[in-house]
């Protein structure tokens, strides 16, 4: 083309830009688009893997936080099951103590009253006895010895039966 | 290695620089000087001497260069889609980590400058690569037959100033593609406020790279500049140009790609009055 300086030709522009343009689209596709394309995927990839990562540790953390509730939970349930045990044990002994104290207030109060009435029993039996002996002794000393004797005989009776008792 | 075969090494390797020098020395002549530099200057310029046919049309070099490019760049992508892709392996080894690292490189550039970036980082990586691979293309001096029988090296393909010019314009396209995503009409608008956009684009990219194919050629031109000098050359206007250029030229498109389509409300300017103007001249005076 004349008349356009630095011999400018509009045909080899438009030739160039055919040229660029096919290379444009060549590269584009076969070598711009795949490689972008990899290093996306891999992008996501490694993202992917990141975020797995993150929910096992999340996970792992929930599931740490859960077994701390649940210890924590038995250990109360340990605590509070101990006290109650430790209640009832402290009510078990009382009644017992209780009752081992009634138990031996009666078998103190029945031994007392064995006693006592042993007591009253030999009381009497030696009454008795004392009667039959100064009965006997004053029929003897009525019927068969003087007075003195018979006394005497009572005297000794008597002592003889303070002595035995 | 023994000192022994290290010195035979390098005694051979002496000769054969020798023989090679002297061979270059004694078959210059005509053949190599047939263009004046002012000719090959002019021709690296204005590409309207040195024609080459491309599919039956005459086309400039940079074009074929550009094709060339354009059909190395797409074979290495497709034995990456079918032997390399297939295996990547979510531990990359060196290869897989340098195509990530130049993907993520163009898409983190493309995210970083705009929030509605589409298919920004698809562009600027294409972009970035043809520029890249483009410039370091010249440093292979890639032959091809002219329409005028002549021998010659092919240039970077944005050496030409049509490439030049269809690279400026398409990231403004792009620029423009992002301002009517971000604000609709108004984009468009914004967008061609940068008027001078497309033209900076385009010349700074061709002055760039049209500056490395001059000094290039120069050096080429005269026999006596073509021992030890082009290494240095070489490597200083095209590897550094490869990767500045393709760096320029993607993040000035990024830049004003996210500032056109950039639809956060500007905060409301506070008016200063004469009073608080004059209590605050008072303070600093204070």
């Amino acid at each position: 083309m004349t008349g356009i300086p630095l011999n400018i030709d509009f045909q080899q522009i438009m030739l160039h830009l055919f040229n660029f343009t096919i290379l444009f689209g060549a590269l584009y596709i076969l070598l711009y688009k795949p490689v972008k394309n990899f290093m996306a995927s891999r992008e996501q990839y490694y993202a992917d893997m990141d975020s797995r990562a993150e929910d096992a540790l999340r996970s792992a953390e929930d599931s740490r936080r859960t077994y701390d509730d649940k210890l924590r939970a038995f250990d109360e349930e340990v605590r509070s099951e101990k006290a109650k045990l430790r209640k009832d044990l402290d009510a078990e002994r009382d009644r017992r103590m209780a009752d081992a104290k009634a138990d031996a207030e009666k078998l103190l109060s029945d031994a007392r009253t064995e006693a006592n009435r042993q007591k009253d029993e030999i009381i009497s039996s030696a009454q008795k006895e004392i009667t039959d002996m100064v009965t006997d002794a004053m029929e003897k000393l009525t019927l068969e010895q003087s007075a003195s004797d018979a006394f005497d005989q009572f005297l000794d009776a008597a002592e003889a039966g303070a002595e035995q008792q | 290695m023994s000192k022994q075969e290290r010195r035979k090494a390098i005694i051979v390797f002496a000769v054969l620089a020798a023989v090679f020098l002297a061979a270059s020395i004694l078959t210059g002549g005509d053949g190599a000087e047939e263009e004046t530099i002012q000719q090959v200057m002019r021709d690296a310029v204005l590409h309207d001497l040195n024609k080459v046919s491309l599919f039956g049309m005459a086309v400039n070099p940079g074009l074929l260069a550009g094709v060339i490019v354009s059909s190395f760049l797409i074979i290495f992508a497709l034995i990456c889609r079918i032997f390399v892709i297939p295996r990547f392996k979510m531990v990359p080894g060196r290869f897989q980590l340098v195509l990530e690292t130049v993907v993520g490189l163009f898409d983190n550039m493309a995210k970083g400058n705009s929030k509605i970036n589409g298919f920004l980082g698809a562009y600027i990586f294409a972009a970035g690569a043809y520029i890249f691979t483009g410039t370091l293309f010249e440093l292979f001096g890639v032959q091809a037959v002219t329409l005028g029988g002549h021998s010659i090296s092919l240039p970077a393909p944005l050496s030409d100033i049509n490439g030049a010019i269809m690279m400026g314009c398409l990231s403004y396209l792009v620029i423009m593609s992002g301002g009517i995503a971000g604000n609709g009409v108004r984009g468009i608008g914004k967008t061609l406020k940068e008027y001078s956009l497309p033209i900076s684009l385009s010349f700074r990219l061709f002055g760039a790279l049209l500056s490395g194919a001059l000094v290039t050629e120069l050096v080429y031109y005269y026999s006596s500049l073509s021992y030890v000098l082009p290494v240095l050359v070489g490597v200083l206007f095209t590897l550094l140009h490869a990767l500045i250029q393709a760096y320029v030229l993607t993040m000035l498109t990024s830049l004003f790609y996210g500032q056109v389509s950039d639809n956060t409300p500007k905060p409301p300017k506070e008016k200063k009055g004469k009073r608080g103007a004059r209590n605050t001249s008072a303070a600093a005076v204070s």
